[in-house]
């Protein structure tokens, strides 16, 4: 015991004390403030895209959708085929753009009447029984289609490589460059990625606000058995959604295929799952506004904790602990979210 | 023909033989109060006409059309509305989103907010709020709004007065009226007197069954062997 404590002393007097003290005041520049906001603002972007569809589906079924990180790596390999299918080396930016605007429609469609289909012939025949069967079942389902996925792309040399770099090679050029925002440079895909986040939330947002279809999905999320009572056919409006969920899973998949750090690869189920999860229960299950908000705090904690780990501590592996240490607080003092209510009710 | 007719309904919770074979009639343009103590049946009686706990044996119909094997939202568009126990609005939607929820698919929006809003002028004067931060009072008249906005010739209230304070249960008496005028009412009450007042005939209900019926008059609320029904 007398030898441990000088060897902690000796130890804690050798910790790089006025190295951090640097790092601070190299983070603290507004260079890069700026790109770790615009950092941030991306991963919220992308962590908002794979949580919307959770969260919807759990908001009005109460189905918590283990399948959704497949959905969103079979969304990434459908756009990446429609991408490679119709880029060409003479494809310039506005038709590679446009590529990717066909490719969003066709895994929208795509990923949205597999959902359709799962939810019809899988789910449906469970919604008497308790929320393990349903949870089994997704559960099952995400084992099939990673093993589906993987037997495929195994058959035509997609894989193990862990992105698909063809897919990756579709990008259009300025979203390979990097963009001066005043003292600083961001990537193109990082903006691109942004916006495209805003244009979900945004239209998301405007169907559940501004359409009668979203009033009514709504109202079922807080109380099926009423809404029903009012004369609307609720499991036709759980199919929408979960076919709408789905769809929303497709195409954050479709984005992520032209990201590096994710890219198109059966991994990306898990690796997307897992964040999904995180965000839609810090935001308060089946709370879209939550998961809004949630989004945002977890891309910037990511952001920030990544830049620490990068330039100060050198342990790339922690930032990942960091997003699952907020969901970890979160279970412990508000566990029902942020925008969550204690309890969930009405199915 | 009644416009509602339940014969010999046998309703079930899992294992627990609820309703043993309820029958009643409710005639075009009453109100009738369906009475009784605690736990006797009478929210499971509504609840079987709207098939959301669907009877295992027995008829409903309505205008002559059988309802037990259609969906709830078959039921209720076929101008079956319900007002339930506890209100349940939506609470976290606005008065006003509350209302358009419950207009048919393809009616007249604005129309029913009008028909809500002069109804009852007190949820027009807060009609952006949620409905979560109405009173009691107040969500119970959304609530009987929502069942008028449906255009429903039939409403199933539960338990209107249920935990209001006294000085509200008349706002609610009158409420209840304003909704009798619109549509036949099968109303489930704990409170005789209310019940008797706003009602038109009565069936009462012990053990699953109906025990008694019969013309709804103040006399009913001094019968000796009624009042020792609900109070047994």
């Amino acid at each position: 015991m007398s030898a441990i404590v000088p060897t902690l002393l000796a130890e804690l007097a050798t910790l790089p004390l006025v190295s951090y003290i640097d790092t601070l005041g190299q983070f603290l520049r507004p260079s890069t403030l700026v790109g770790v906001f615009v950092r941030g603002l991306s991963k919220s972007a992308i962590y908002v895209m794979i949580a919307s569809g959770l969260t919807l589906v759990f908001g009005l079924m109460g189905v918590l959708n283990f399948a959704h990180g497949s959905l969103t790596m079979i969304g990434a390999y459908l756009g990446g085929l429609v991408m490679v299918l119709a880029v060409t080396g003479a494809s310039g930016t506005v038709s590679r753009f446009a590529f990717f605007l066909v490719a969003v429609l066709v895994v929208f469609g795509a990923l949205s009447a597999l959902g359709g289909v799962i939810e019809v012939g899988l789910i449906r025949p469970l919604y008497d029984r308790p929320p393990i069967y349903q949870i089994l079942l997704t559960f099952g389902v995400t084992l099939v289609l990673d093993e589906l996925v993987r037997i495929v792309t195994l058959f035509y040399g997609l894989q193990p490589i862990s992105e698909w770099q063809a897919a990756l090679g579709t990008k259009p050029e300025p979203l390979t460059a990097t963009i001066r925002l005043g003292s600083t440079t961001v990537s193109g895909l990082a903006l691109f990625e942004i916006l495209f986040g805003v244009v979900t939330v945004a239209a998301v947002w405007a169907f559940l606000t501004r359409t009668r279809y979203g009033l009514v999905v709504r109202a079922g999320s807080e109380d099926s058995e009423m809404t029903e009572a009012l004369g609307i056919d609720v499991r036709r409006v759980f199919t929408t959604v979960f076919a709408l969920g789905t769809g929303i899973a497709g195409i954050a998949g479709a984005l992520l295929m032209w990201d590096p750090v994710w890219g198109a690869s059966v991994p990306l189920a898990a690796e997307t799952l897992l964040p999904a999860f995180v965000v839609v229960i810090v935001g308060g299950l089946g709370t879209f506004r939550g998961t809004v908000v949630a989004a945002l705090i977890v891309g910037m904690i990511d952001a920030v904790t990544t830049w620490w780990f990068v330039n100060a501590v050198e342990f790339t592996g922690l930032p990942e602990m960091f997003i699952f240490l907020i969901l970890v607080v979160t279970l412990i003092v508000r566990p029902q979210g942020l925008f969550g209510v204690a309890e969930v009710g009405g199915h | 023909m009644s416009l509602l007719e339940i014969d010999d309904i046998h309703t079930y919770y899992g294992e627990s033989h609820i309703l043993e074979g309820v029958s009643l009639e409710v005639e075009d343009g009453e109100v009738v109060a369906l009475i009784g103590r605690n736990g006797v049946g009478k929210t499971t009686t509504l609840r079987s006409v709207l098939q959301l706990t669907a009877p295992r044996s027995g008829s409903i119909t309505y205008r002559g059309e059988e309802l037990v094997g259609k969906r709830t939202h078959e039921v209720a568009d076929l101008g079956v509305g319900w007002i339930p126990e506890e209100r349940r609005v939506f609470s976290q939607l606005s008065v006003t989103e509350n209302i358009r929820v419950a207009v048919p698919k393809g009616g007249d929006v604005d129309a029913a907010l009008e028909l809500a809003f002069d109804t009852f002028p007190a949820l027009a004067e807060r009609s952006e709020a949620n409905a979560g931060a109405l009173s009691g009072g107040q969500q119970q008249m959304l609530a009987i709004a929502r069942g008028l906005v449906g255009e429903n010739d039939l409403l199933l209230i539960d338990e209107p007065s249920e935990g209001l304070a006294p000085q509200i249960v008349s706002d609610v008496a009158e409420a209840v009226q304003n909704a009798a005028r619109e549509a036949t009412v099968l109303l489930v009450e704990q409170n005789l007197p209310l019940a008797m007042d706003l009602a038109d005939r009565f069936y009462l209900l012990d053990n699953g069954q109906v025990v008694e019926d019969g013309e709804a008059t103040s006399g009913v609320t001094d019968d000796e062997r009624i009042r020792r029904y609900l109070s047994a």
